[in-house]
């Protein structure tokens, strides 16, 4: 008994102490970064003829609702040299339908090859219209997975980068200059991926697939993932990028080297974790290769994406993530604590391992426990009131550095009751851990019982 | 239903075993109240560290949230102070450059509002703005105001400070103000270790040398350090946007810093010097894949048929990716030479994009829309596919 006290104990105390040293780590790249742009004219990259060639790939399944308003956003970027390559995944509702009414679509005789497996393409439409000559629409059977979609859309594409991104989302109109800076620069080492912030949607003003005005979700759910993502941007990957230990590039926007992605494999479509499961694969591959390379991540705000609105939807996002986390380690299980691959085998992968996926279970047991020990009446009521307020304290503390950053950095929330709206979710977040961590714990479970489906997520737009 | 009766079970089995463990006294708790921690020898208890650690979150979380609304009240009232400011300046500042007579009146007004660090650096900036699409006479006047206000204290000192950031500031002003003096000081961060002070350091040299009439890209011939695309776009965009006068870029197509041999050669596509076939076909044998690359898609971009017979000639020795810009430099530029060559690649080759390349490099011969059909109806018949996309005007 005293071990498993110890255990959770002392678990909480380095988890805690880890969350500190990453939060150093990032104020450092966090100053760094913006004293360098501060220097820095998009324009001259996004007007350029040296510019670069990137692809956009946007696999879509049942977007009717919103794919006209994303393609026309997704058509209007800053930036010369792109392409937008919409794969229509055998999509059930009008999606494909209204995008050839849209844009005048017809059928080319385009040819290539399958590099990376995928269901079959069906066919490439490609527009009449001058206008839209950045439009190329895929149309494939249903693969039941975002990657294989995506796969799809990388058999297509011809450009050196490809930047991967949800149908759902708004990008905006400056990141590709943005993104693919890190690409450009001189680096000791090649940049295979650069991922950038993703914020939530809700409750901003939306108008022809622009963001009009920007608020703070009205509902708790949704202001909470807020919180969440700041902290996981701001103070997370940007610290893991530094520490060039990043696992993750949000599958909401992400872009990467063509031809590396091409050589990795692209993405598994049987992981549900796909795009955490691409970046761990591409720098496996370049570790196995011998050749040194950096995941790199901006932390400038890139891309807007609805979040889940109820309890039941949030439910179904974090168990999928747990899932998809769990699938991902289980695969790559041989780079933990190997130098070969350096940061990541020896400081990212153990982090993942032992903090973010076994902290919800630790969570969850100790909660458990707790509850034992109450039930028992052995509780120490004043050390359990104690340890609390620590915890609660520290979490307020953690959520109030992220808020800060978002502050001095970017301040995309004009309006300064939002930032204390902001700092009072604070207060009731931790609250909610507990639903979090059995979200994670269910997740797991379903995993290891051999329930891989992914779930359905409402979209509000 | 169903699922709440299981929870419910189980919640009730775990009462119930929880009960029994602590009446077999099986249940032996810890107590943490009294737990101490060694650290360095020190003997900590838990308890206190909690309550330190505790007194210490809500300390600094208040710290920082005192600290976000004073900013943010701080930077609203700086805003407001900036927007009335450079009202004031920029009125007076043309006043200045219109009026001859009224010269010190206009000094002295402007001079009295320099009360703050903030507010001369705003008039820095103002003076530069205003620089920057000024010539003749009124670019003069400025320099003078500038150092009449004594302004350029600030910027000197900004020039030798110890911060990166603060140097590039001075970098900005020097040039947007034409002052030379410093270029001296400017020229020792040309091969910085810190990317973005040397890329300033580079920009700030080409756009003061059209002042001492030098070669502005002098400096290429000193650099050592790899030059970044984002360096070489960021460049490039000066000299298109000052009307900069162009060096022969194939001075320096054969230095030995491979990044600085693919900016001319970028340079010397964007300005179609093609006097440089020789150098630019001696590149096609440089050990840097990435040179031998870019050279094959100058080459291409530049229709320099005299070239196309090394690019034959080197074709079977280079990877997938060069090979693709080899073909398209020969779809750029056609000759009927090539057609034997292609045709044999189009039936030996199995990657698709060089596939396409090769049938489209035959497509852009004379009288191509011809060998295509021919090559449709006779004995490629296999390739029917490859010919139909790139015959489709909708895919290219």
């Amino acid at each position: 008994m005293i071990f498993l006290v110890s255990f959770i104990f002392f678990f909480t105390c380095i988890l805690l102490l880890c969350y500190v040293v990453l939060g150093i780590f990032s104020t450092r790249a966090l100053r760094k970064y913006v004293y360098k742009n501060s220097f820095v004219n998009y324009n001259d990259i996004a007007t350029s003829p040296l510019a670069p060639n990137v692809s956009l790939v946007i696999p879509a399944y049942n977007e009717e609702k919103s794919i006209i308003n994303s393609v026309t956003n997704f058509l209007n970027l800053y930036y010369s040299n792109y392409e937008v390559i919409i794969v229509n995944d055998g999509s059930t509702d009008n999606t494909f339908e209204l995008l050839k009414e849209a844009f005048s679509l017809q059928k080319t005789n385009y040819f290539f090859d399958y590099k990376i497996p995928c269901q079959k393409i069906k066919g490439v439409w490609k527009s009449s219209k001058p206008e839209f000559k950045k439009l190329i629409v895929v149309d494939k059977v249903n693969g039941s997975c975002k990657a294989d979609a995506s796969n799809a859309g990388l058999n297509i594409a011809k450009n050196q980068f490809i930047l991967n991104m949800d149908a759902d989302g708004i990008i905006e109109k400056d990141s590709l200059s943005k993104l693919i800076k890190p690409f450009l620069e001189e680096k000791k080492h090649k940049v295979i991926a650069a991922g950038g912030v993703i914020r939530i949607l809700n409750s901003c003003k939306i108008e022809d697939g622009q963001i009009k005005e920007i608020n703070l979700p009205k509902k708790f759910f949704p202001r909470m993932q807020v919180l969440e993502y700041t902290r996981a941007f701001l103070l997370g990957r940007m610290a893991w990028s530094e520490l060039d230990g990043l696992l993750l590039i949000s599958g909401a926007m992400g872009m990467f080297d063509r031809k590396i992605m091409i050589g990795a494999g692209g993405y598994d479509a049987s992981c549900l974790g796909e795009d955490m499961e691409a970046v761990v694969r591409m720098r496996r591959y370049m570790a196995e290769k011998g050749e040194r390379y950096v995941v790199t991540y901006i932390p400038d705000p890139l891309c807007w994406t609805e979040a889940p609105s109820t309890l039941k939807d949030l439910k179904t996002q974090r168990v999928r993530w747990a899932k998809g986390l769990v699938d991902v380690l289980k695969k790559h299980s041989v780079m933990f604590f190997n130098p070969k691959y350096r940061n990541l085998g020896m400081l990212g992968y153990p982090f993942w391992l032992i903090f973010e996926w076994l902290a919800p279970t630790t969570a969850f047991l100790g909660m458990i426990y707790t509850l034992f020990l109450a039930v028992t009446g052995a509780i120490n009521w004043q050390f359990f009131a104690l340890l609390s307020a620590f915890i609660y304290s520290f979490s307020i503390f953690l959520s109030t550095w992220s808020v800060l950053f978002e502050e001095l950095t970017f301040h995309k929330y004009r309006n300064k009751m939002d930032v204390l709206k902001l700092i009072g979710t604070s207060f009731v977040e931790p609250f909610l851990y507990i639903c979090i961590a059995w979200f994670s714990v269910k997740g797991n479970v379903e995993y290891f019982m051999g329930k891989n489906h992914w779930g359905k997520l409402k979209r509000g737009m | 239903m169903k699922k709440i009766l299981i929870i419910a079970g189980v919640f009730f089995a775990f009462l119930i075993t929880s009960f029994a463990l602590q009446s077999a006294g099986v249940v032996a708790i810890p107590n943490l109240w009294t737990l101490h921690v060694s650290i360095a020898g020190t003997e900590i208890r838990v308890v206190d560290a909690l309550i330190v650690s505790i007194i210490g979150c809500i300390s600094i979380m208040l710290i920082l949230l005192v600290f976000m609304l004073f900013n943010r009240t701080k930077r609203e009232r700086r805003e407001k102070l900036k927007q009335d400011l450079l009202v004031k300046y920029q009125s007076l500042i043309l006043a200045y450059l219109e009026s001859w007579s009224d010269h010190d009146h206009y000094f002295s007004s402007l001079k009295k509002l320099l009360k703050s660090k903030f507010r001369k650096q705003l008039l820095i900036d103002q003076i530069c703005d205003i620089s920057l699409n000024a010539k003749g006479d009124v670019s003069a006047n400025l320099k003078k105001l500038f150092f009449d206000l004594r302004l350029h204290k600030i910027t000197y000192r900004k020039l030798h400070s110890g911060h990166w950031h603060k140097k590039i500031q001075a970098f900005k002003e020097l040039y947007a103000l034409n002052i030379t003096d410093k270029n001296k000081v400017i020229y020792k961060y040309i091969n910085s270790k810190n990317d973005i002070l040397r890329m300033e350091a580079q920009i700030a040299l080409v756009d003061l040398a059209k002042e001492v009439d030098t070669n502005p890209f002098e400096f290429l011939t000193k650099l050592h350090h790899s030059f970044s695309l984002w360096e070489q776009i960021t460049l490039h965009q000066i000299m298109v946007q000052r009307d900069l006068k162009v060096p022969d870029f194939g001075q320096w197509l054969l230095h030995t810093n491979h990044t600085v041999q693919m900016f001319c050669l970028r340079m010397i596509r964007e300005y179609k010097q093609i006097n440089n076939q020789a150098r630019l076909k001696y590149l096609t044998f440089n050990t840097h894949p990435e040179v031998r690359k870019l050279a094959y898609e100058v080459i291409g971009d530049l229709q320099l048929k005299n070239v196309m017979a090394e690019v034959k000639f080197n074709y079977k020795d280079e990877p997938q990716d060069i090979k693709l810009e080899m073909l398209k430099s020969m779809t750029k530029s056609p000759d009927i030479y090539l057609l034997s060559f292609l045709q044999n690649l189009v039936d030996t080759e199995q990657d698709a994009e060089l596939l396409i390349e090769a049938v489209k490099a035959i497509h852009n011969m004379p009288n191509g829309d011809e060998l295509l059909k021919d090559m449709m109806s006779k004995e490629y018949k296999n390739y029917n596919i490859i010919i139909k996309h790139v015959l489709d005007h909708r895919i290219n």
